[in-house]
């Protein structure tokens, strides 16, 4: 059947399948697990990622999150930015210099 | 400027400013929590346990959970984790790396409810959270990982770390305002065997099989355990044991917790097909055999997988590969 690489036993079904199930999520999703972690790991590498890590991090992740980043990875947020709201601020200034001419 | 001119600039200035701000000037959960203080909460909470790593550029994901891995009994550094979770590509970290981080660290990544309220209960029972934040407009967001460690509701303000600064104080409003575009995301990281003060049964299962799934199977256990003795029926929670209960050996245990999920939901294919496999190990064959029929019988998506079952076990049987499907 749908051979989940995490499956280590061979006869068991995974827990993850479960849960996919309990969430009543789309069969896509089940079906296509090996295929979206291949799919995720390669874009995750496209992005400055090593091979090694990059399946190391998709290892970490459930079905339901690599479905959900395959072919999202570009528009999904990533959060960065520590030095302040910098933007409003800028923008505060902006509307005050305005204004204040 | 003439006085018409300014006028002008004022009007074109509010109107910009309208339209940049994108109209998420209200802020429901900080009228509601004014309106309504929540109840039975401290006054005020402050985690000053939590670590403060500082952020360099892009690297508020790794410092942020390094504060709360550290926090949550795991010493961890930015250093350590930039690995595990920064996407140069990105200039950043994508929410479920942040997740699945802190699973590969062995703690259950729950995400919190997302409310304010749910925020200041979890602080009260001393956890800190980390929250995705935008810096700007939804059109053009700057995202941005903080630390809440604290809340004061007779000033109305929660306790931050976040980038350069150790310690911030937001009102209600201002962390409102920054964490409305991301929904409200929240992250805490929990230690095996223990439940958020605001879990969700559902939510919670789900968080620890995906620990399980990354391969912390000891820690996932405990927390199966802590799970099952909140919501003792719970699907995911029984069948999950079973599975780490059988990966770490004790196949006593596993046949006791998917004997538990096909009572609890006798329709699940799954729990029959997985109690079979165990009998089986067990070298009770019979049983094994009439808990793979029923699997069957249920079939659905893992219905192949259930006829594998069957097939080992009749392989097995004295004379038994020969009995009628």
């Amino acid at each position: 059947m749908i051979g989940l690489p995490f499956q280590v036993h061979a006869g068991l079904i995974g827990t993850d399948q479960v849960v996919t199930a309990e969430q009543a999520l789309a069969a896509r999703e089940m079906v296509n697990s090996v295929v979206s972690r291949a799919e995720v790991a390669s874009q995750l590498q496209a992005l400055g990622l090593s091979p090694e890590s990059a399946r190391d991090r998709v290892a970490a992740l459930t079905d339901s999150e690599v479905a959900k980043l395959a072919g999202q990875i570009q528009s999904m947020p990533a959060g960065a930015d520590g030095t302040g709201p910098v933007l409003l601020i800028l923008i505060g200034v902006l509307i005050w210099w305005l204004v204040k001419k | 400027m003439t006085k018409e001119a300014r006028g002008h600039a004022g009007f074109f200035v509010a109107t910009a400013a309208a339209l940049l701000l994108g109209g998420c000037m209200s802020l429901p959960q900080t009228e509601a929590l004014r309106a309504t203080p929540p109840t039975g909460l401290p006054p005020r909470v402050e985690l000053e346990r939590v670590p403060f790593f500082q952020q360099d550029d892009f690297l508020c994901g790794p410092a942020t959970l390094a504060m709360v891995l550290t926090a949550a009994g795991k010493p961890s550094s930015v250093e350590s984790l930039t690995p595990l979770v920064y996407l140069p590509g990105r200039h950043g970290s994508l929410q479920a790396e942040m997740m699945g981080a802190t699973r590969r660290a062995g703690l259950v990544a729950y995400p919190l409810a997302p409310h304010m309220e749910a925020l200041m209960r979890e602080l009260a029972a001393g956890r800190p959270a980390i929250v995705l934040l935008n810096l700007s407009f939804r059109l053009a967001p700057v995202w941005h990982y903080a630390v809440v460690v604290g809340y004061d509701q007779d000033i109305g303000k929660f306790i931050v770390r976040s980038g350069r600064k150790p310690r911030d104080e937001w009102s209600y409003a201002f962390l409102e305002f920054l964490w409305k575009d991301s929904g409200y995301w929240a992250l805490l990281a929990l230690p095996p065997g223990e439940l958020p003060a605001t879990a969700r049964e559902a939510e919670f299962a789900a968080a620890v099989a995906a620990l399980e799934q990354a391969g912390g199977r000891r820690e996932a256990r405990e927390s199966y355990r802590a799970l099952l003795g909140r919501w003792p029926q719970n699907l995911i929670g029984l069948f999950g044991l079973g599975n780490v209960e059988y990966t770490l050996g004790d196949l006593a245990a596993a046949e006791s917790a998917f004997r538990r999920a096909t009572a609890a939901h006798p329709q699940s294919g799954p729990a029959w097909n997985n109690l079979a496999h165990v009998l089986a190990q067990r070298g009770r064959l019979a049983e094994a055999e009439a808990a793979a029929r029923k699997a069957i019988e249920l079939g659905g998506p893992t219905l192949a997988e259930a006829n594998k079952t069957l097939e080992s076990i009749l392989a097995r049987r004295p004379g038994g590969a020969a009995t009628s499907r």
